[in-house]
Formats: structure tokens, C-alpha cells, sequence
């Protein structure tokens, strides 16, 4: 699991850009909307969708079905350890 | 004011504006379901030229698209005389993507740029003046119509031919599906079960001449107001489309209206974001039309198309059903319907709002209007940036140095960093801003570095991750989008693209824009970047002379 939470970090720092967080700083309990978290909004939302596509199979068709995957990495990272199909 | 010559509508409805007219009024819909199109691994609806008719509709030696605009303008001459080789006659072209398949094309080499597809029109039309782009995302149909009657108004043409076209593709389909816009059945607009917009392709043309008569249909005004909320959702406030409709309807009668002719793309938030503007503007009354039901959104021509299809409705004394409604899904109180009302009325609004943070409202009328906005303010540079790579520094370094404090900087694509850096370093030159200035870029390129970024993304079958946040930036107008969310500017925002960077063109937009509008100051100027280490930037704080 520790080993998926910070290959989560690295693809979602390189994904969005966040070029200004550094990967010891990720926390992955700090929630990923919001000022007081991460504060990515709904296009950076849109492109996790599709790095969860690319690199575990997963398909989520509809973002509003991500509302509970998305509050964390670790969220994020127990449900690719569910669902990944690679 | 301007008023109308002649229009004409090329879409898989008809290739005339009457032939359309007639499809819409019967109720047909030209969206279909595409399955395995374009190698597109999810289906979707849209409104597409069937293979016959992109046959009918090609010319030899000109693209798809150029091909399509030819044609309409071509139809929409046939009804008038007019010396389209004077110096008076301009050709403004709105598109959003324009020739974007030919970046994929070898054969289709240098087309892409959005002006050089503009003269090839223009040429093959015999138009011997320089073309304008409007490429300002969803509005750029009804910001073509308002620039013509600024540079009509200010005396600088007598006639502008307005083209809005658009032809779909793998690289705007894909796209839209990225950001999970797209519905695969007919779209629904302001339905409680509304899943999202259809595409669609046509051309659509007007021509204005600067005279009106008492016979024609006028262009009376407009106001285009950013929301400074986000690049591709809309303020659920609803601040900017509301605050465009305000300035056109203000000191006017509402009564007059026989319908607003809203955007209504059946998304869930645009659709919500017009209704809560047409209650707070106090129109809940006036019927609305939504014509996405039977074209989809054809992007840089709905703005051309949906307005030719209401004026010609009006004329019949009809309000024309919004074919996909059947219950209303929006908080703000609205009146809509499928069906086709009957009116007496002779005047409509027409609405759009789109990615950057546009919104557009439009009056048009067959009565004339004594309201006289047209002024005659001069303006010069207060302030001026430039910034190239010449000077050795990366864009990034600049950043690094100067700015540093806004972490979205690195999101962002090198066109949108370009504009966002030399606006930061402008407005600290100025010391305090004006309120709300426009905000009006130009350049050659368009988006051409982000659109490269996004083909990559979708050309290996075996590799098709279309990228979401590298689509947002295939729009150049997000520049300015960035800067009206940064800045919280609610002004107007406009992206043109020139052939060539002509700075007396610039001033004469940007001058006849601000004699046209509330505006009292404009951020302007010019914008082209290919990399972190090739860039070239000039922009200024213009304030009317005393």
C-alpha cells in the first residue's frame, strides 16, 4: 500500500503539474479540494480519471461517481488497490 | 447598428437559410449516434455531413472547412450585389478549431493557422482586405457580429461579411469526451434529465452593411462580460452572462422581446448558469428557444446559425420549440417549451457563454433604437510590457523571479504562461488598475503548442489518453480567461488572430471596441510563444486621451 500512495504522488504531481509540492510535503490524508488541502478543482479531477485509466484499467464514466475516491491519495490508493485491472 | 444583407446556413439540414429554416420548423434534427467514428473507442451523438454531402460541398484545393465557409458565403453574395473586392468589404471568420485536422495531415501543410485559412477565404472570395479570427471559444459567433458592428460603427468599413464555420473531428470530439461533456443521445437542453451537449458541424454567414433600412433586421447591441470564475465552468451566480444582459436590456423594454435565443448546450451547468442570469435580469417571462436540440453545438458558427435561424423565425412570427425539453431542470425560473409559439413580436436576445469565461447578450431588432453608445475616444499607451526571449531569460526564470506566487502558473500551456506573466508584470507597472478593463489579445499561432500537446495524446490507438487539462488550453481566448479570474476582471475578454502582427489593425479594433462599450481602459497587445525559450510578447494599459 505504501508502495502504491507514493506512486500515486509522483503520477499526480507529474499529471497536474504541481510543480511547487514537493513529494515529502504530499501528505495523503490531506484532503485534495480545498484551501486547506491540496486545492485541485474539477479539470485536475478530470485528468486523475484518466491517469487511473492509464496506468491501473480502471474506467470511471462519470466524475460524480468519484466524489468519494477522491478525497485523499489514500482514498484514491485503496480504491485502485480494489479495483486495478494492471 | 448594423444592419443585415443576407445570411445564409450550410448544415446536414439544407445548404440554405430557408431550407434549414423549413427542416427546424418541422421539427428534424439532423443528430445521429456514432459508433467506431474516427476510431473514437466511446460513441456519441452529433450533427454531421453525411458523405454525400461533404462530396457536394468540396472544392478543389481548399479543406474541409475552408471549403464549407466558401460555400456559405458564396450562397449568402448570391442574394445581393456587392463589391466584395473594396477596401470597404471586411471578412470577419469565427471558428474555434478551424483547420486543426490538417495538424495531422501532411498534405495539409502550414494550414493550420486559423489566419492563413481566413485569406485562402478570403482570396477565393476575391476580398481584398486583411480577415479577422475571432476565436474567443463558444461566444466567438455573436463576438464576430459585435466586432463587425464596432468597425462598422467607428467608420472604418461599410460591409463585413461574418462567417462563423466549424467541422468536427477525432481532435475536438475527443476532447469534449475528456472532459466528460459529451451525451451519445440527443441532447436535452434545460431537462431534469439533461446529459450533456451533442457537436456539430455547418457554416453560417451574415452579411452587415453599416446603413440600416427600415425593412431589415438590425444588430442593435451588445456587451460581452467575463465571469472571472473558472475557464470551463460557468459562475453558478451566473455573474457575467447576467451582467451582459443588464447592459444590453438596460433603459430598453423587455416586452418587445419574442424570445432569448439562450446557448442552452444541455450541459448541467451552463443550462442552470443561463437560468439563474435570465431571472436575476428579470426575464423569466420572455419564451426562450434553445437550438441544440436540432444541430448540437456547432461551436464557432452557433452564434451565426442560431441567430440567422431566429430572425428568420421571428419574420414568420414564430418562437421555434426546444426540441429535446420536455421538463424543466433548472432552479432559476424560465419559460420554455418543445413547441412552436406564435408572436407578433419583431425583436430577440441571443446568449452564449463559453470556456475562458465569456459571456455574450445580443439585441436584435427590426425597429431601430435612438440609444447612441458610439463615441469617439482616442486612446494611448500608458503602460507597456514587452517581453521576448531574446533577452536571454526563460518564461519560466521570469516567473521564478517576478511573480512566484501562483503555483497555477505551471498548468498552464506556454501561450496562457506568456499572457499571464506579462499581465502581472503590466499591472505592477501600473500600480492600481481601472476598473475592469478589456482585456483584448491578438496573435498568429493561436493555440497551435497546446493543440500539438493534445493531438500527441490521441494519435496512438494503442496509446488514446486525450488529455483533459492540455484540451482546456486548445482555446488561445483562456489567456484571457486566466487574466479576468486572476485579476477579477468582468469586463469584456477577446481573442483575434491576424496573419501578421499589424498594429494599426490592433489599434483600430481595440479603439472601435472601446467606443462601442462601457469600457474605460483596455489591457491589449500581442502574444506568440512556441516554447519556454521562444517567446515574443508586447502588451499595453490603454486609457482614453483627455
Amino acid at each position: 500500500m505504501e508502495q502504491l500512495i507514493n506512486d500515486l504522488k509522483l503520477q499526480i504531481k507529474e499529471a497536474l503539474n504541481l510543480e511547487e509540492l514537493s513529494l515529502e510535503d504530499f501528505d495523503e490524508n490531506a484532503p485534495l479540494f480545498g484551501e486547506e488541502g491540496i486545492g485541485l478543482d474539477s479539470i485536475d479531477i478530470l485528468e486523475i480519471i484518466v491517469l487511473l485509466e492509464k496506468n491501473y484499467g480502471i474506467r470511471l464514466a462519470n466524475p460524480k461517481e468519484g466524489k468519494a475516491i477522491f478525497q485523499s491519495v489514500k482514498t484514491i490508493a485503496e480504491y485502485v488497490q480494489a479495483n486495478r485491472k494492471k | 447598428m448594423i444592419s443585415v444583407l443576407s445570411t445564409n446556413i450550410t448544415s446536414p439540414l439544407g445548404f440554405t437559410t430557408e431550407q434549414n429554416y423549413q427542416a427546424v420548423l418541422t421539427g428534424t434534427s439532423a443528430l445521429k449516434h456514432y459508433e467506431g467514428m474516427w476510431g473514437l473507442p466511446e460513441p456519441f451523438a452529433a450533427s454531421l455531413f453525411s458523405e454525400e454531402q461533404k462530396a457536394a460541398l468540396a472544392l478543389d484545393g481548399f479543406t474541409r472547412f475552408e471549403s464549407l465557409a466558401i460555400r456559405s458565403v458564396q450562397e449568402a453574395l448570391s442574394h445581393i450585389q456587392l463589391d466584395v473586392a473594396s477596401s470597404r468589404v471586411v471578412l470577419i471568420l469565427s471558428t474555434t478549431k478551424g483547420n486543426v485536422e490538417s495538424l495531422d495531415n501532411p498534405d495539409q501543410e502550414g494550414h493550420y493557422f486559423p489566419s492563413k485559412a481566413a485569406q485562402t477565404i478570403a482570396k477565393a472570395l476575391g476580398i481584398s482586405t486583411m480577415p479577422i479570427v475571432v476565436c474567443n471559444a463558444c461566444v466567438s459567433g455573436l463576438s464576430a457580429q459585435l466586432l463587425a458592428n464596432n468597425l462598422l460603427s467607428a467608420g472604418l468599413y461599410d460591409y463585413a461579411i461574418v462567417i462563423g464555420a466549424e467541422v468536427q473531428s477525432k481532435f475536438i470530439v475527443s476532447g469534449f469526451q475528456s472532459l466528460k461533456a459529451v451525451s451519445d443521445e440527443p441532447c436535452r437542453p434545460f431537462d431534469i434529465e439533461r446529459i450533456g451537449l451533442n457537436l456539430g458541424e455547418a457554416a453560417a454567414t451574415i452579411i452587415f452593411a453599416k446603413t440600416s433600412s427600415k425593412e431589415s433586421w438590425c444588430l442593435v447591441d451588445g456587451a460581452t462580460c467575463n465571469d472571472a470564475f473558472h475557464n470551463i465552468s460557468p459562475s453558478p451566480k451566473a455573474d457575467g452572462c447576467t451582467k451582459a444582459i443588464e447592459a444590453v436590456m438596460r433603459d430598453r423594454d423587455k416586452s418587445k422581446l419574442a424570445t432569448i435565443c439562450v446557448h442552452g448546450t444541455a450541459t448541467l451547468y451552463n443550462d442552470q448558469m443561463e437560468s439563474v442570469a435570465i431571472q436575476k435580469a428579470g426575464l423569466s417571462d420572455i419564451p426562450l428557444s434553445a437550438l441544440k436540440g436540432y444541430y448540437g453545438h456547432t461551436m464557432g458558427a452557433a452564434g451565426v446559425l442560431e441567430t440567422i435561424l431566429t430572425m428568420r423565425a421571428t419574420d414568420d412570427g414564430v418562437v421555434l420549440g426546444s426540441k429535446g425539453f420536455t421538463e424543466v431542470g433548472v432552479s432559476g425560473k424560465i419559460c420554455i417549451s418543445n413547441e412552436i409559439l406564435q408572436t407578433n413580436k419583431t425583436s430577440f436576445l441571443k446568449l452564449l457563454s463559453g470556456f475562458g469565461g465569456s459571456n455574450v447578450a445580443a439585441l436584435f431588432s427590426k425597429t431601430t433604437d435612438n440609444r447612441q453608445l458610439t463615441t469617439d475616444k482616442k486612446l494611448h499607451k500608458a503602460h507597456t510590457i514587452r517581453l521576448s526571449s531574446e533577452e536571454g531569460k526563460t518564461l519560466t526564470d521570469i516567473y521564478k523571479q517576478q511573480i512566484g506566487d501562483y503555483p497555477k502558473f505551471y498548468k498552464m500551456d506556454i501561450l496562457t504562461r506568456l499572457a499571464f506573466v506579462a499581465s502581472e508584470l503590466l499591472i505592477k507597472d501600473m500600480g492600481e488598475t481601472q476598473e475592469e478593463p478589456a482585456i483584448i489579445l491578438f496573435n498568429h499561432s493561436s493555440s497551435i503548442v497546446a493543440d500539438s500537446q493534445f493531438l500527441r495524446t490521441i494519435c496512438d490507438a494503442e496509446d488514446f489518453f486525450p488529455s483533459p487539462s492540455v484540451f482546456v488550453y486548445t482555446l488561445p481566448n483562456i489567456t484571457t480567461g486566466e487574466i479576468a479570474i486572476r485579476l477579477h476582471f468582468q469586463g469584456e475578454t477577446s481573442f483575434y488572430i491576424l496573419p501578421e502582427k499589424d498594429e494599426a489593425l490592433m489599434q483600430q479594433i481595440l479603439e472601435a471596441t472601446l467606443n462601442a462599450t462601457n469600457a474605460k481602459s483596455a489591457i491589449s497587445g500581442w502574444i506568440d510563444a512556441e516554447s519556454d525559450t521562444k517567446f515574443e510578447c508586447e502588451i499595453s494599459n490603454y486609457i482614453i486621451q483627455d
